[in-house]
């Protein structure tokens, strides 16, 4: 087993258990603790796929900015244990149970049989699944080159959508 | 160079009214009239300038490309627009932030356009996010109501719930084919499973956006809370450019998976249309009551669709443009009786002929034409779609939403009734109509005769479709 296939088991193992534990804690501000290890192992994750502007992005905005705007609410809601809805049934719990199996099942097969799906065309493997040919797309210099041609113009639109959203968002905030 | 910004020419005449916009409002108070006016004037020209200079091109490595359809869809859409302004002439005359609603409402715009124009799914997608995040927050526009910001959030929540199953199915549907190109994505489609769930999720996120029945929940909620010109914007205008993407993504891009969505648009259908009619029947307020003859209506042009011929995508578009002026003409009604009286429910509306003749007669032509009544234009739309749904020879559909229009008949008919036979105490007193809302309401009623009669209009798109 090399390095990288130990740090991936770990990170993997990290993040799942996090993730899980999002779900077990009673406490809501424990669970955003968790959520944020659970960012920082997918960082790892980027790190490892050589994609270091993801891991930087994914670190600063989401374990930053989005968590503390997560802390924020939850702190000024007083969210505990006595005013949670306690109206779901077990029969409710049950059926999500079960479709969200199903969902499960159906992913996990979809995936299996797409990994099975590799041809042999004279004499190479050929996978039904993309296959990204070289390691450095995710550097900056590369993302950076990349997103400022050929993706030139979702990029700009992607700055009209904020812009209108802020716009959105101050008028409904003006108290008058 | 000039060649490029004509391809790009009602994408720039949007963005330049924007920018017109920001200019007046950080100029001189201007009152709302004065405002209006010009926003009206700018929104005829660009529906004017839309219909010349048609060219066909790619650009941007097909990230936007163009042709005469997509010219027209753009165009139907710019009309609608310009209906709706006119049409809130009365709402917005008081209103405190009007510079604002038009910026969003013309973001939106800007947004269905790069939408219908994308040649890529990403494109598709920021296309998408522009035309219903701006949505939310206009959706919100009677700032003191607090069914409003509950409308506001509905939709938010809804859409961002869509927005994220349509990026998994997508990121899975780039997993296994390996580009996102709208023209090369065809060849790398082969059926397999992990496709065919990529493909549920974005048809999932497809419904929820044109509210098709186990995705509808939000619908009802979002348009009785939204001003009613918002609402008849989420109902006509955003619907209307999703569906135009939605037929040409499943004839051109989905193509080799055909099997595979005549199944889901079958069964699609079917609930759509059942449960939109058996829940219109027992609505009094008027907005829900539009909000599930909508929803009703989308599972006939499912149909219209799942007829997958060139016919499908004629009739659908054609329905598009009809629904477009009936159900504009309905809410052109209710937006001049909510902005002076505040009523909106239907029990209300008793007795209005008395006082407000020739609005009875207005609301009256666009429910007939939403019902599908003969001399009308929405029963040539429904009749086409139909007929496109029959080229399948599946004989139980048909004759299940040939059951579902007399279910509907009856409901559009019992406004009708309370319109003209009712008595009521205290009808609706007579509501002025200003010059401008006047006009987008006769414009919508020549719509509705003259999209029938003249069989021009249905031989031109029938021009523009590619055949399946």
């Amino acid at each position: 087993m090399s390095l990288v296939e130990i740090i991936f088991w770990f990170l993997s193992g990290l993040a799942l258990i996090s993730a899980i534990m999002v779900l077990l804690s009673k406490n809501p501000v424990h669970s955003v603790l968790w959520l944020i290890a659970v960012f920082f192992a997918i960082s790892g994750h980027y790190i490892l796929l050589n994609a270091q502007f993801l891991a930087i992005v994914n670190l600063i905005v989401y374990a930053g900015a989005i968590m503390v705007l997560f802390l924020f609410v939850i702190m000024l809601m007083n969210q505990n244990a006595e005013t949670e809805p306690r109206s779901k049934s077990t029969w409710i719990k049950l059926a999500g149970a079960i479709a969200g199996g199903c969902l499960l099942i159906v992913v996990v097969a979809a995936v299996r049989d797409s990994e099975n799906l590799i041809q042999n065309i004279g004499g190479k493997a050929y996978a039904k699944t993309a296959v990204t040919t070289h390691g450095e797309i995710g550097l900056i210099e590369n993302l950076g080159r990349v997103l400022f041609t050929q993706y030139v113009v979702p990029f700009e639109i992607s700055s009209v959508l904020f812009l209108s959203a802020m716009v959105g968002a101050v008028v409904i905030g003006k108290k008058d | 160079m000039l060649n490029a910004l004509l391809l790009m020419k009602q994408e720039l005449a949007v963005v330049a009214i924007i920018f017109i916009l920001l200019i007046l409002k950080l100029g001189k108070d201007r009152s709302n009239v004065t405002f209006l006016n010009i926003v009206n004037t700018l929104l005829l020209l660009n529906v004017v300038a839309g219909f010349f200079w048609n060219s066909e091109g790619v650009l941007f490595n097909e990230m936007f490309r163009t042709n005469p359809l997509m010219i027209l869809e753009k165009n139907i859409l710019s009309l609608g627009t310009l209906i709706i302004s006119m049409q809130s002439y009365s709402w917005l005359k008081t209103h405190k932030h009007v510079p604002e609603f038009y910026i969003l409402l013309l973001s939106t715009l800007l947004g269905m356009f790069f939408m219908i124009s994308g040649g890529n799914l990403l494109m598709f997608y920021l296309g998408l996010e522009l035309s219903t995040i701006p949505l939310a927050a206009v959706a919100n526009f009677d700032l003191t109501k607090r069914q409003s910001s509950e409308a506001a959030m509905k939709l938010i929540i809804s859409s961002a719930f869509s927005s994220g199953l349509l990026l998994f199915g997508m990121s899975m549907l780039y997993g296994t084919t390996g580009t996102l190109i709208f023209s090369q994505l065809p060849a790398a489609l082969n059926g397999s499973d992990l496709q065919i769930f990529a493909f549920v999720l974005l048809m999932a996120g497809f419904a929820f956006k044109i509210s098709v029945v186990p995705f509808h929940l939000w619908t009802a909620d979002v348009y009785e809370g939204a001003p009613v010109a918002v609402t008849s914007y989420l109902s006509v205008i955003s619907k209307g450019a999703v569906l135009f993407v939605f037929v040409s993504v499943l004839y051109t891009v989905f193509k080799p998976l055909a099997g595979a969505w005549y199944n889901m648009l079958f069964l699609l259908s079917l609930l759509t249309i059942i449960i939109g009619n058996l829940f219109a029947l027992r609505q009094d307020n008027f907005k829900r009551f539009l909000a599930f003859s909508s929803i009703a209506q989308v599972g006939f042009i499912l149909i219209g669709i799942s007829g997958s011929s060139q016919l499908g995508s004629t009739s659908v578009i054609y329905f598009v443009l009809i629904y477009i002026f009936s159900n504009l003409a309905a809410f052109g009604v209710v937006i001049l009786v909510s902005a002076i009286t505040g009523k909106e429910s239907i029990s209300d509306y008793k007795g209005f002929y008395k006082t407000n003749p020739v609005l009875a007669w207005i609301l009256t032509i666009a429910l007939f034409s939403l019902a599908g009544v003969p001399p009308t234009a929405g029963f040539f739309g429904k009749f086409f779609l139909l007929m496109a749904g029959a080229a399948k020879a599946n004989w139980m559909l048909i004759t299940i939403a040939a059951l579902n229009m007399v279910i509907s008949f009856y409901y559009y008919l019992r406004v009708v009734k309370a319109i003209f036979m009712d008595k009521n105490e205290q009808p609706i007193e007579r509501v002025a109509m200003p010059l401008m809302p006047r006009l987008a309401l006769y414009v919508c009623i020549i719509g509705i005769i003259a999209t029938g009669l003249v069989s021009y209009v249905y031989d031109y798109i029938h021009s523009l479709t590619a055949p399946f």
